[in-house]
């Protein structure tokens, strides 16, 4: 790996940050350098939110993805689906959640879009909607392949509570099988 | 000693540095993007025998601090720029009262309530001159997550050293980001402390602000037997108020010459890549994350450039600024988050006007990338 940047958008309030903040720390522990940086708005619950994960053997110095640099954006509202996907670059990863994003006819020639309905994962089969962090975790790492998920899982469950680890695990293999299934059936046409 | 290696956050690191300082006391009000630090440092502080009260406004956060500081002990507030102009009239109490304070600013976009969440640099010429009335203050600009927590540290140590308030300059993007950052070691902190000056003999004979034209006031705790005033009007050697003219005209002078007079002291800078460099790019902050980028990028496509970036940004360096200006002509580029604030610095120790070199300013809460630095840097410098 040189380096792998993602992107994880959402609104406020979605849980996204955490994601980013468990990629970057597993990196760290592997050895290497993570960067989490999320942007959002002064809105406390709906604004659009971004948060960029920056994964890479050398030191990474600017802590914003630059534009057009992202491998995968993961995107779970279409407010910043819209607002963030030109940071991807051409024909990068882009996966969304079909049940609140709708790609247009170009973005699905530009980008390879996966459809993975990662909130209604979380909330009907995980049986708790916080759990759609650790979904999206899944999905992205299942899609880059930038850690071992062990190492993951583990550095995941240092940072949630005891209480729901078994949901939380449950949401990482949840987040895999959809991951390897929509790699399998291929991005939209 | 070996160094600590954690994955944090700006805001968090500037907290945790103040507990390893040697901090007791935090008094403040939640604003983002600074309100992390008030977090963990409501968590720790408690843990080493301090306190971290939640006042009722920004004005309070102050004086609960300023007064905690008076009793004798390390002291912390922290904010963002809505907060600072608030805070400003105590700001200049402690200035004049010679209470040695550390002021965190995680700056956000302004004027007024701004841009919340966003970045921006725009606090620096407030930092400079926060306050009516003429006062010298000492502004500390990070520029890494690292530097989030050893600037605090030396602030704390500043503080003390000159008795009055230490602004360490973050802005959002430094101290939001979250990533890994090596430490100095606790015991080399610890050993690094350096606390305010006591005086030790009869208390019949002491007076506090009766101290040589370079020097800070010597201002012992209260409650221990030293009596003395503190007051916001001028005062004389004993801190009652005067209004003699000789008397307040010393003291106007010693407040500025105890810092002018030890600039070597509290000046810092970094220069990156300049030996053999023919442009100079100047940035500060998180800023100059990009800026390094930017250098580096160029770097590897053989344009020779380096980076100064200063980290105490005032007193600022004008001798080492001066030196650059007449190596590097007018091929400079100067970035920075506001509409050229410090740049009012460069062209005051430079002599150079801002339309004779490359400036490039963004005010809108965004950051300036590397890409967009290298692409002006094409355009209007090489």
């Amino acid at each position: 790996m040189s380096r792998i940047i993602m992107r994880f958008t959402g609104v406020g309030g979605q849980g996204v940050l955490l994601a980013g903040e468990i990629f970057a720390a597993a990196k760290i522990k592997q050895g290497g350098y993570g960067v989490k940086t999320a942007t959002y708005t002064s809105q406390v619950r709906g604004g659009p939110t971004v948060v960029d994960i920056q994964l890479s053997d050398e030191p990474v110095l600017y802590p914003y993805a630059n534009d057009g640099e992202v491998d995968l954006m993961l995107s779970v509202a279409q407010v910043s689906y819209d607002q963030f996907k030109k940071g991807v670059k051409d024909g990068g990863d882009i996966i969304i959640d079909p049940n609140l994003v709708t790609p247009s006819e170009e973005d699905k020639k530009r980008w390879r879009i996966y459809e993975i309905p990662v909130i209604t994962i979380a909330k009907e089969e995980v049986g708790n909607v916080i759990t759609q962090s650790v979904v999206a975790l899944a999905a992205a790492n299942t899609f880059t392949r930038a850690l071992d998920d062990d190492l993951l899982i583990e550095t995941m469950l240092s940072k949630v509570p005891p209480k729901v680890h078994e949901a939380n695990k449950k949401a990482y293999e949840l987040g895999r099988k959809y991951a390897l299934e929509a790699l399998e059936k291929g991005p939209l046409k | 000693m070996s160094k600590r290696e954690v994955i944090s956050s700006g805001n968090d690191l500037a907290a945790r540095a103040a507990v390893d300082a040697g901090c007791k006391f935090f008094g403040g009000y939640p604003i983002t993007p600074s309100s992390e630090i008030m977090h963990t440092i409501s968590d720790l502080l408690p843990k080493v025998g301090g306190a971290c009260m939640q006042m009722e406004d920004e004005i309070a956060g102050i004086c609960s601090a300023i007064g905690a500081s008076m009793s004798g002990v390390r002291a912390m507030t922290a904010t963002s720029g809505p907060g600072i102009s608030l805070k400003a009239e105590n700001i200049g109490l402690a200035q004049i009262a010679e209470v040695p304070l550390v002021i965190v600013n995680v700056m956000r976009g302004g004027p007024s309530t701004g841009l919340p969440t966003r970045v921006q640099q725009g606090d620096v010429l407030q930092a400079k001159n926060p306050t009516h009335g003429d006062v010298k203050t000492i502004v500390l600009c990070p520029g890494s997550l690292a530097e989030c927590y050893t600037e605090t540290v030396r602030a704390f140590n500043l503080a003390d050293r000159f008795m009055q308030p230490v602004f360490v300059l973050l802005d959002e993007t430094l101290g939001h980001m979250h990533a890994k950052a090596e430490l100095p070691s606790l015991q080399e902190v610890e050993e690094g402390i350096k606390l305010r000056r006591q005086f030790v003999g009869d208390p019949a004979d002491y007076r506090p602000y009766d101290v040589p034209d370079d020097e800070p006031a010597i201002l012992n705790p209260m409650f221990k037997g030293y009596r003395y005033h503190y007051t916001g009007l001028h005062h004389g050697p004993t801190g009652f108020p005067t209004e003699d003219a000789e008397v307040c005209d010393r003291l106007i002078k010693r407040l500025f010459n105890k810092v002018d007079a030890h600039v070597d002291e509290i000046e810092s800078y970094e220069e990156y890549l300049l030996d053999d460099a023919e442009y100079l790019v100047v940035a500060y902050g998180s800023t100059s994350l990009a800026a390094r980028e930017a250098v580096n990028r160029l770097r590897e496509e053989g344009v020779k450039i380096g980076m100064f970036r200063p980290i105490t940004l005032f007193p600022s360096p004008d001798a080492k600024m001066k030196e650059l200006q007449e190596r590097f002509g007018n091929k400079v580029y100067m970035a920075e988050l506001n509409m050229g604030q410090y740049v009012e610095a460069f062209e005051r120790a430079t002599g150079m006007h801002r339309d004779e070199f490359v400036t490039h300013f963004k005010a809108n809460g965004r950051p300036i990338s590397p890409a967009d630095m290298v692409a002006k840097i094409k355009e209007e410098l090489l």
